[in-house]
C-alpha cells in the first residue's frame, strides 16, 4: 500500500525542479501593471473594442496565475530563507532595496490572490461602462496586492499597500451599488488611517534601529529599546487590525462588501483583507514574537469578539452580501485567534483559513451577484425556492456554504481544526468559546441556504435562468479548489508549515 | 464465493488465501467503491436514472463482497489482531508541545469494524434496491442515489477510522450526507426545516466532539485509537480529566444517537423518504453516535463516572421514548421513537460495561429497524398517509408487507427465537450478573413496552378495516412486490436469523468474537434471563392484543401527557426555539443596530465632519479617466519624492550599507 503514501516527505512530491529565474516574482507583481498601461492605448468605442480589452485583461491574469502556479510547483524548502529571492538596489542612500521573496506563508497568499483576480476578471463580463478604466484599476489592484504579499522591504511593502488602497476606492466609488460613494469614502478613510499608522510605525522602526535600513530580514534581528517595541507593536497591530477587519474597526468592511461591484468585492474579501492578517503574522508575529505572547490575551479578546459579534450581527441581517461579509469577518477573527496563540499549528491553520475563506467568500459573492442579476434583489426575505430553477447554483452554493461552516472534506475543516488544536494549549477557555461559535456559523450558513434555495419557489422567479457556462467555469473552479484543499491539504500545508516554523523559530 | 470463504472461516478451516490477503487493503478498496460510484454517476451517468441507480447498487454490492471477505479473515484469524494501516498523511509538523504532530488517514481491521462494515454495506445495498422501485416515479432519483452512496461512503469511513481526526472527518461527512437525504423533498418546508434542525442539534454534538478531541490531543498528544486505548489507564491524566474527555465524547454520541435531551431531531428527520429514514435510523446517522462510544470504549472504561452518566441517560431515554412510541399517532415517527428507545438500551448496556451485548444489540437492531421502516414505506406508498388512525385492514391486501413487518416487529420486541430476543437476553444476563436491579428493571420495562407499542402498531395498521377517505379507494391497495418485496423479504430473513450469530456458546460467534477487553468471555445460556425476556415480551404482546385487537384504544390517554412532554423534549425543544427566536435573533437585530448606528454611525459622523470641513465635490462619480490615472500617478510620484527627499543629506547614513 505504499503507493498511497503521498506527500509524506517534506520535500514536494515532484522531485527536483530546475531553478526558476529570479524574475518570477517580479513578473507576478508587475505584469498586471504593464498590461494595464498597455490597455490605455486601446480604443473603447464599440462592443468589439470592449470585448478585446476584457480578453487582454483575462490574458494578463491568466499569465499571472500560470506564473503563480509555477511558483507553487517550484517551491522548495529553503531552510528558513525565502524562495525566488530578488534583491536589487533601489534607494541605496536610504537603505531601501527592491527586495521580493516568498516563504511558506506568503506563497499561498500570492497563489490565492492570483487565482481570485483571474476569477474576478472572468466574472466582470457584466461591466459595460468605462470598461478600460475598470480593467486598468483591477490590474493595478492586483499589482498592489501581490506586491504587498511578496515584498520584503518595509518601504516597498508600504508602497504596494498604498497601491491596493487607491484603485479599490475608485472601483467601489464608480462601479458600486446604491450607496457607493459612502462606501468608497469610508474605505478610503479607514485605509488611509491604517496606512498612516503603518507609515509612522515603519519610520519609527527605521530611525530607532541601529542600522538604517528598511529590510525586513535585517530589522528582525535588530535590538530595540523596550518602550519603542511596544509602541511599534501597537502601531502595526492597529494598522493591520483595521484591514483585517477586527472589532470595532470593522465598519468599513461590511459596507464596502455590500456596495463594491461583485468582482471587486470578491477580491476585497478574498485577498485584500487577507493583507491585514498577513501583516499581523509577518510583522507582528515575526518581528515581535515576545510582545505577541505578552499581549496574547488582548488579541484573544479582540478575536473572540470579532468572531461572535460578526456571527450574531449576521443572523438577523437581510442583505445577502452583508451576510457573506460578516461570515468572512468571523473567519478573520479565527485567524486573529491563531495569531494570539502564536503556536505553530495554529498559525498553519490560520494561513490555511485565509486561503479557504478567500476561495469560499469569493464563490459566495460571485453567486450572490448572479442571483442579484436574475432576481433583482439581495434581500433574503424576497428570495426562496430557487433550487427549482437554479439547481447548479444551489449545488455550488451548498458546497461553498458547507466549506464556510467548516464541514469536513472541504478546506475550512482542516483550517479550523488546526487553529483550535494549536490555540487550545495557549488559550483554553477562549478556544472552547470559539469552538462553540462554530454552531452559530453552521446555523447562519444553513439558514441562509434554506431561505434562498429551499421551500416553495417565490412568485416571479418562475423564469429565472440557471448559471451559464461562464459562471459555472469560475464557480466550479473555485469550489474544486476548496474540495482539493479539503481532501489533500498537504498540497499547501507542508509548505506553510516550513514557513511558519522558520518564522517562529527565528524570533525570540 | 465470499459466502463459501465465510463459512469455511466460521468452521475454522485451514486458512488458505486468507492469510495472504491484507484485510486493510480490502477494506480500503471496499471503502472507495461507493465513492467511485458517486464519481461515476456525477461524471457519466447523471442523465440516466436507471443507469445511475444500478451503478450505485453494483458498486455497493462489490463493496459488500470485499467487506464479507474482511469479516471472514477476521473470524479466521486466531488472534483477531487489530491491523492498522496508514495510507495518507495529511500533515506532519512540530506541534510545539509534542515531538510530532500528524494528521493521517488509514483503515483499521478489527472485529468491531469488520462486523459493522458488513452491516452498513449490506443494509445500504438492500435499501438501494428497495429505493429503485420506491422512488420510481419521484423526481430526483439520481440525487437520492448520490446521497445514499455518499452516506454509505461516510458511514464506512467512520467505521474503519484509525484515529480521531479521520473519525471527525467522516463524522462530518455523514452529517452532510444525512442533511442531503433529509432535505431530499426540499420543496416541503417541513423537510427543509427538519434537515436544518438535524444538522444544528447534532452540530452541538459536533462542537463537543471537536472540543473533546482537542482536549484528548492536548493531554496525550495522540489521535490514534489503538495507542490511546493503552494510554488512558497509564495514569498520565487524572480521573477528572478522563471524565471531561469521556463526557465531551458522550455529548457528541448522545446528539447523534438521539439521546435525551438532544433527541428532538430524529422524529422530525424521518420526514425523509422512507428508505432514507431507514438508512439514517439503522446504520448511518443515528447509529454513528453509538458506534463512537463503542470505538472510544477504552476511554469510557477508564472513567466509571462517565459510564454511569451514559447508563443513566441511556436508560432514561429508552423508557421515555418507548412511552412516546406508545402514544405516537404517525407511523414513521413511532418507528423513530422506537429507534431512540433501542439506541437508549444500547447506551445503557454500554454504560453498564456490557460492551459485547451492547454491540450485539446494535447489530440486530440495524436489521429490524431497516425492515420496519421499509415496510412503513411500502404502506405509505399505497395509503398516501402517515396517520395510524387512517390505516387498518391491510393484512388481507398487503400480504408480504404484513408478514415481513410482523417478523420485524416480533424480532424487535424480543420474541424467541428471532434476533432481538438474543441481544436483549445478552444485555439482561449481564445486568443480572452485575446484580444491577435498576438496570434489570429498565431492560424488562423496555422489552415489555416495545412489545406493547409494536403490537399496537401492527393492530392499528393491519387489523380492522381500512378507513374511507376522500379521493382514496381502499380496493386499489395492493402489494408493491417486485424489488421492494425482495428487499423486505431479505431483511426479514436477516432480522429473524441475525440473532443466531450471537447465541451463547457458539464457536466464533458474536459473543466470543467481539469482546472488550480482548479476552473472550465464555458464557452459557442460563434460564433466568431467557425466561424474563420471554415473559416480558409475551406480556407486552398479550396486553397489546387485549388493548388494540378491536382497535378499542388508538391512543392511550394515560400516556399522552408523558409522550407529549417527551416529544417536545421536555419542552427543551421549544426552549431551544424560544432561545433562538426570542433571544438570539433579537440580540442579532440589536447588534445589527449597534453595528450600523453606533459603531458605523460614529465613523460616519466622523467622516461627515471631515468631509464638511474639506467640502469635497462628489467628484469621484464625475471623474474622467485621465484625471483618475493622473491622480494615481501623482500619488505614486509624491511617495517617490518623499522617499528621495528623505534620503538626501540630513538623514544619517550608516557605513556598511551600499
Amino acid at each position: 500500500m505504499r503507493i498511497f503514501m503521498l506527500g509524506v516527505q517534506n520535500q514536494p512530491a515532484f522531485g527536483n525542479v530546475p531553478e526558476l529565474p529570479t524574475l518570477l516574482l517580479s513578473g507576478i507583481v508587475w505584469v498586471p501593471t504593464i498590461v494595464a498601461i498597455g490597455l490605455l492605448l486601446f480604443p473603447t468605442r464599440t462592443e468589439v473594442h470592449r470585448e478585446r480589452i476584457r480578453s487582454i485583461a483575462i490574458g494578463a491574469c491568466s499569465l499571472v496565475t500560470a506564473l503563480a502556479v509555477l511558483m507553487w510547483y517550484g517551491f522548495k524548502d529553503q531552510g528558513g530563507t525565502f524562495a525566488y529571492d530578488e534583491n536589487r538596489s533601489w534607494l541605496p542612500s536610504l537603505g531601501a532595496s527592491y527586495h521580493l521573496g516568498v516563504d511558506g506563508i506568503s506563497m499561498p497568499m500570492v497563489l490565492l490572490s492570483s487565482i481570485l483576480f483571474l476569477m474576478a476578471v472572468l466574472a466582470s463580463s457584466r461591466i459595460r461602462e468605462r470598461v478600460k478604466e475598470y480593467f486598468f484599476l483591477i490590474l493595478l489592484l492586483e499589482t498592489g496586492v501581490n506586491g504587498t504579499f511578496s515584498s520584503l522591504d518595509f518601504l516597498l511593502f508600504f508602497l504596494f499597500w498604498q497601491m491596493q488602497l487607491i484603485p479599490l476606492t475608485f472601483l467601489m466609488g464608480i462601479w458600486g451599488g446604491a450607496r457607493k460613494l459612502l462606501a468608497a469614502w469610508k474605505y478610503l478613510f479607514f485605509g488611509l488611517a491604517g496606512s498612516s499608522l503603518l507609515l509612522i510605525a515603519i519610520l519609527i522602526l527605521y530611525y530607532t534601529a541601529p542600522a538604517h535600513t528598511f529590510d525586513m530580514l535585517s530589522l528582525r534581528d535588530a535590538k530595540l529599546p523596550v518602550g519603542i517595541t511596544s509602541l511599534l507593536f501597537w502601531l502595526f497591530f492597529s494598522g493591520f487590525a483595521i484591514q483585517l477587519p477586527a472589532f470595532p474597526l470593522h465598519s468599513w468592511f461590511v459596507d464596502a462588501q455590500a456596495e463594491a461591484p461583485a468582482p471587486a468585492a470578491a477580491v476585497l474579501a478574498g485577498a485584500v483583507v487577507k493583507l491585514g492578517a498577513y501583516g499581523l503574522i509577518r510583522v507582528n508575529l515575526g518581528q515581535f514574537p515576545d510582545l505577541t505572547n505578552k499581549y496574547g490575551n488582548f488579541i484573544l479578546g479582540a478575536a473572540l469578539v470579532t468572531i461572535i459579534y460578526s456571527l450574531v450581527a449576521a443572523l438577523r441581517e437581510d442583505d445577502l452580501r452583508r451576510i457573506i461579509a460578516y461570515a468572512t469577518q468571523s473567519h478573520m477573527g479565527l485567524v486573529l485567534l491563531a495569531v494570539s496563540a502564536a503556536a505553530p499549528i495554529a498559525i498553519n491553520g490560520g494561513v490555511l483559513m485565509m486561503v479557504a475563506d478567500g476561495l469560499t467568500a469569493a464563490t459566495l459573492l460571485l453567486l450572490a451577484a448572479a442571483l442579484y442579476e436574475r432576481t433583482g434583489t439581495r434581500s433574503i426575505r424576497e428570495l426562496g425556492g430557487l433550487a427549482a430553477r437554479m439547481p447548479r447554483a444551489a449545488v455550488v452554493w451548498t458546497m461553498a456554504a458547507l466549506a464556510a461552516m467548516g464541514a469536513p472534506g472541504l478546506a475550512g475543516f482542516v483550517a479550523q481544526l488546526l487553529i483550535f488544536l494549536g490555540s487550545y494549549p495557549v488559550h483554553r477557555r477562549g478556544t472552547l468559546i470559539a469552538v462553540a461559535a462554530t454552531v452559530l456559523m453552521a446555523g447562519l450558513m444553513l439558514w441562509t441556504l434554506q431561505r434562498i434555495f429551499f421551500g416553495p419557489i417565490r412568485e416571479g422567479y418562475g423564469r429565472v435562468r440557471d448559471l451559464g457556462s461562464l459562471e459555472m467555469t469560475y464557480a466550479v473552479g473555485l469550489v474544486a479548489l476548496v474540495v482539493l484543499l479539503g481532501v489533500f491539504p498537504a498540497a499547501l500545508v507542508d509548505n506553510i508549515n516550513l514557513g511558519v516554523l522558520s518564522l517562529l523559530s527565528r524570533g525570540g | 464465493m465470499p459466502l463459501a470463504v465465510l463459512l469455511a472461516a466460521a468452521r475454522g478451516a485451514p486458512k488458505g488465501p486468507l492469510d495472504s490477503w491484507s484485510p486493510t487493503m480490502l477494506e480500503g478498496f471496499a471503502l472507495f467503491l461507493p465513492l467511485i460510484a458517486l464519481i461515476v454517476i456525477l461524471g457519466f451517468t447523471i442523465e440516466s436514472r436507471r443507469l445511475s441507480a444500478w451503478v450505485s447498487i453494483l458498486f455497493t454490492f462489490g463493496s459488500l463482497v470485499l467487506s464479507l471477505i474482511v469479516l471472514a479473515i477476521e473470524i479466521a484469524h486466531p488472534l483477531r489482531l487489530e491491523r492498522n494501516e496508514t495510507f495518507l498523511q495529511f500533515f506532519t509538523g512540530q506541534s510545539g508541545v509534542a515531538a510530532e504532530f500528524r494528521l493521517e488517514w488509514g483503515v483499521v481491521a478489527d472485529p468491531l469494524a469488520a462486523v459493522w462494515l458488513c452491516t452498513v454495506v449490506g443494509i445500504s445495498l438492500l435499501i438501494q434496491i428497495y429505493s429503485l422501485s420506491y422512488l420510481r416515479r419521484e423526481e430526483g432519483l439520481v440525487r437520492f442515489f448520490c446521497a445514499v452512496a455518499f452516506s454509505t461512503f461516510a458511514a464506512m469511513g467512520l467505521t474503519v477510522s484509525t484515529n480521531y481526526f479521520e473519525f471527525l472527518l467522516f463524522w462530518g461527512l455523514l452529517g452532510i450526507s444525512s442533511y442531503l437525504l433529509i432535505a431530499h423533498l426540499w420543496r416541503d418546508p417541513l423537510a427543509a426545516a427538519a434537515a436544518r434542525k438535524t444538522l444544528l442539534v447534532t452540530g452541538i454534538g459536533d462542537a463537543a466532539l471537536i472540543a473533546g478531541i482537542i482536549y484528548i490531543f492536548f493531554r496525550f498528544h495522540d489521535f490514534r485509537f489503538s495507542t490511546l486505548a493503552t494510554s488512558y489507564t497509564g495514569g498520565k491524566v487524572g480521573a477528572n480529566g478522563l471524565l471531561i474527555m469521556a463526557l465531551l465524547i458522550f455529548a457528541a454520541a448522545a446528539a447523534r444517537a438521539a439521546q435525551f435531551p438532544l433527541h428532538v431531531w430524529l422524529p422530525d428527520a424521518v420526514e425523509a423518504p422512507a428508505p432514507a429514514a431507514a438508512l439514517i435510523c439503522s446504520v448511518t446517522m443515528a447509529v454513528s453516535g453509538v458506534y463512537l462510544v463503542a470505538r472510544a470504549f477504552p476511554l469510557f472504561a477508564a472513567s466509571p463516572r462517565a459510564l454511569m452518566v451514559m447508563a443513566v441517560v441511556g436508560g432514561f431515554t429508552a423508557v421515555v421514548a418507548a412511552l412516546s412510541a406508545l402514544a405516537e399517532g404517525s407511523l414513521k415517527r413511532l418507528l423513530a421513537y422506537a429507534t431512540i428507545s433501542e439506541l437508549g438500551l444500547v447506551m445503557l448496556a454500554l454504560g453498564a460495561g456490557a460492551y459485547t451485548a451492547g454491540a450485539f444489540h446494535l447489530f440486530t437492531h440495524a436489521f429490524t429497524t431497516a425492515l420496519l421502516f421499509l415496510g412503513a414505506g411500502s404502506i405509505l406508498l399505497m395509503l398516501r398517509t402517515d396517520r395510524l388512525e387512517e390505516m387498518g385492514g391491510l393484512w388481507r391486501r398487503m400480504g408480504l408487507t404484513g408478514w415481513t413487518m410482523l417478523i420485524g416487529a416480533l424480532a424487535s420486541a424480543g420474541i424467541v427465537p428471532l434476533s432481538g430476543f438474543w441481544s436483549k437476553e445478552a444485555i439482561l444476563s449481564r445486568m443480572l450478573q452485575q446484580n444491577n436491579s435498576l438496570a434489570v428493571a429498565v431492560v424488562v420495562a423496555v422489552t415489555f413496552l416495545s412489545a406493547l407499542y409494536l403490537s399496537r402498531m401492527m393492530f392499528l395498521v393491519f387489523g380492522g378495516e381500512t378507513a374511507r377517505r376522500r379521493r382514496f379507494d381502499p380496493d386499489k391497495i395492493r402489494e408493491p412486490g417486485g424489488r421492494m418485496g425482495l428487499s423486505m423479504f431479505l431483511l426479514a430473513v436477516l432480522s429473524a436469523g441475525a440473532g443466531i450469530y450471537g447465541i451463547p456458546g457458539l464457536k466464533n460467534g458474536f459473543l466470543a468474537f467481539m469482546t472488550y477487553p480482548k479476552q473472550p468471555v465464555e458464557r452459557a445460556l442460563s434460564t433466568t434471563p431467557v425466561l424474563i425476556v420471554i415473559g416480558a415480551g409475551v406480556a407486552g404482546l398479550l396486553l397489546g392484543w387485549i388493548l388494540f385487537r378491536r382497535r378499542l384504544a388508538t391512543r392511550l390517554p394515560i400516556i399522552s401527557p408523558v409522550a407529549r412532554i417527551f416529544a417536545n423534549g421536555f419542552y427543551l425543544d421549544r426552549g431551544y426555539t424560544l432561545a433562538v427566536e426570542r433571544g438570539l435573533l433579537p440580540l442579532s437585530a440589536a447588534v445589527g443596530w449597534v453595528d450600523r448606528r453606533l459603531i458605523d454611525g460614529f465613523f460616519d459622523s466622523l467622516g461627515a465632519s471631515v468631509a464638511s470641513a474639506t467640502r469635497p465635490r462628489p467628484f469621484l462619480a464625475n471623474l474622467r479617466f485621465g484625471q483618475l490615472a493622473l491622480a494615481i500617478f501623482a500619488g505614486l510620484l509624491l511617495l517617490g519624492l518623499i522617499a528621495v527627499a528623505v534620503s538626501t543629506p540630513g538623514v544619517p547614513k550608516v557605513a556598511g550599507l551600499p
